[in-house]
């Protein structure tokens, strides 16, 4: 498994738990985190630990399961730094309810999925390529 | 176990010998010693055995073979030496195991329980007090079980790297990620907070346990 693709599960998982304590410290008092918590805790679980987990394992399968290797290693790549450029910038935006820092996160978790969206379809429209080919 | 080669480098069948050996090798927790009796440790082992003729090989000390001993008479000589964690790995079947068949069954009983709140709020992102059980139904019970499930399932196939089955851990996972989803929907339904915050720290507990055994998988150098 490509150490990029461990990466992301990785950071799925350290987001997970982030994710999971900002809700638990929420729970024992509101007021122990400043900021729109549940906001943060719902994008730290959506984006950080079920997105970044889906990154990680769909960037190992579906290479594999079109039988022909991922389109773009470099957009996979920046597609791991701009995830996690982004996130962390959303999370700051919200712990100090500041819109630009979420904006510009968000600018940037979306590059993130745009690099994946189009690395994924043009791996398997290359699939399919070579399978009419045949 | 301890197994000794004593070869030459110039010998084409020594060559042929350490390729088995190391094949083994990589099966069994063995400790492999390739001795070139150019070299003074290989030659003080070839004039204490008074040998003839390379490769020859000692087992714990002991002279067991002169000549290449093919890859399965190896094994048979190795029997005793237990399997290397990643050797038994590539020995398991393709199919779930007992933990992670129960964690895929158990996601689609919440994905179940979840719709219930589309039924009765018409949404699972309603403004009823209802939302949050019925959403970390759909998250926690649903989502989280389904990646611990395919997770533990496909990482150790990934990386080539084995997740112990059937452990303690998988099953405390398991206990706590049930008791978690359940408190936390029921100390939201009966607005009881201690119950909601016992089920989250039951539910953190649980992703901690699977990091913790999935980590190794991911980051062992082993086959990575």
């Amino acid at each position: 498994m490509h150490k990029r693709n461990r990466l992301f599960v990785s950071i799925a998982l350290v987001y997970g738990l982030m994710g999971g304590l900002v809700a638990i410290l929420r729970l024992i008092d509101p007021a122990l985190i400043p900021g729109n918590v549940p906001r943060m805790h719902g994008h730290i679980m959506l984006l950080g630990l079920i997105l970044m987990m889906i990154y990680g394992i769909a960037l190992h399968v579906l290479p594999r399961f079109g039988g022909f290797p991922l389109y773009s290693e470099r957009m996979a790549d920046w597609q791991l730094y701009l995830a996690n450029a982004g996130l962390p910038l959303m999370i700051v935006g919200w712990l100090t309810m500041s819109d630009g820092w979420v904006v510009a996160g968000g600018v940037m978790s979306y590059a993130a999925i745009v690099l994946f969206g189009l690395n994924m379809i043009l791996t398997v429209k290359a699939t399919r390529s070579a399978s009419h080919e045949n | 176990m301890k197994i000794e080669l004593l070869v030459n480098s110039g010998c084409s069948a020594c060559a042929q010998a350490e390729a088995i050996w190391r094949l083994v090798a990589d099966e069994r927790e063995l400790e492999l010693a390739v001795l070139d009796i150019a070299q003074t440790a290989g030659a003080a082992r070839v004039a204490q055995l008074a040998l003839k003729a390379v490769p020859a090989l000692l087992v714990d000390g002991e002279l067991k073979a002169v000549g290449v001993v093919c890859l399965e008479d190896a094994r048979q000589l190795t029997q005793a030496a237990p399997l290397k964690a990643h050797a038994m790995l590539s020995r398991m079947g393709m199919f779930f195991s007992r933990e992670n068949r129960w964690f895929i069954v158990s996601a689609q009983i919440y994905l179940m329980l979840a719709g219930i709140g589309l039924v009765l709020n018409g949404s699972l992102l309603s403004d009823s007090a209802s939302r949050p059980a019925f959403l970390h139904l759909f998250t926690l019970g649903f989502m989280l079980f389904m990646i611990y499930g395919l997770g533990a399932h496909m990482l150790p196939r990934f990386t080539g790297n084995p997740l112990v089955e059937g452990s303690a851990g998988a099953w405390l996972q398991m206990g706590l990620a049930h008791l978690g989803v359940t408190a936390y929907a029921a100390g939201y339904l009966a607005g009881w907070q201690a119950l909601t915050l016992g089920g989250a720290v039951c539910a953190w507990g649980s992703l901690l346990i699977f990091s913790l055994r999935v980590w190794p998988v991911l980051w062992s150098s082993q086959r990575n």
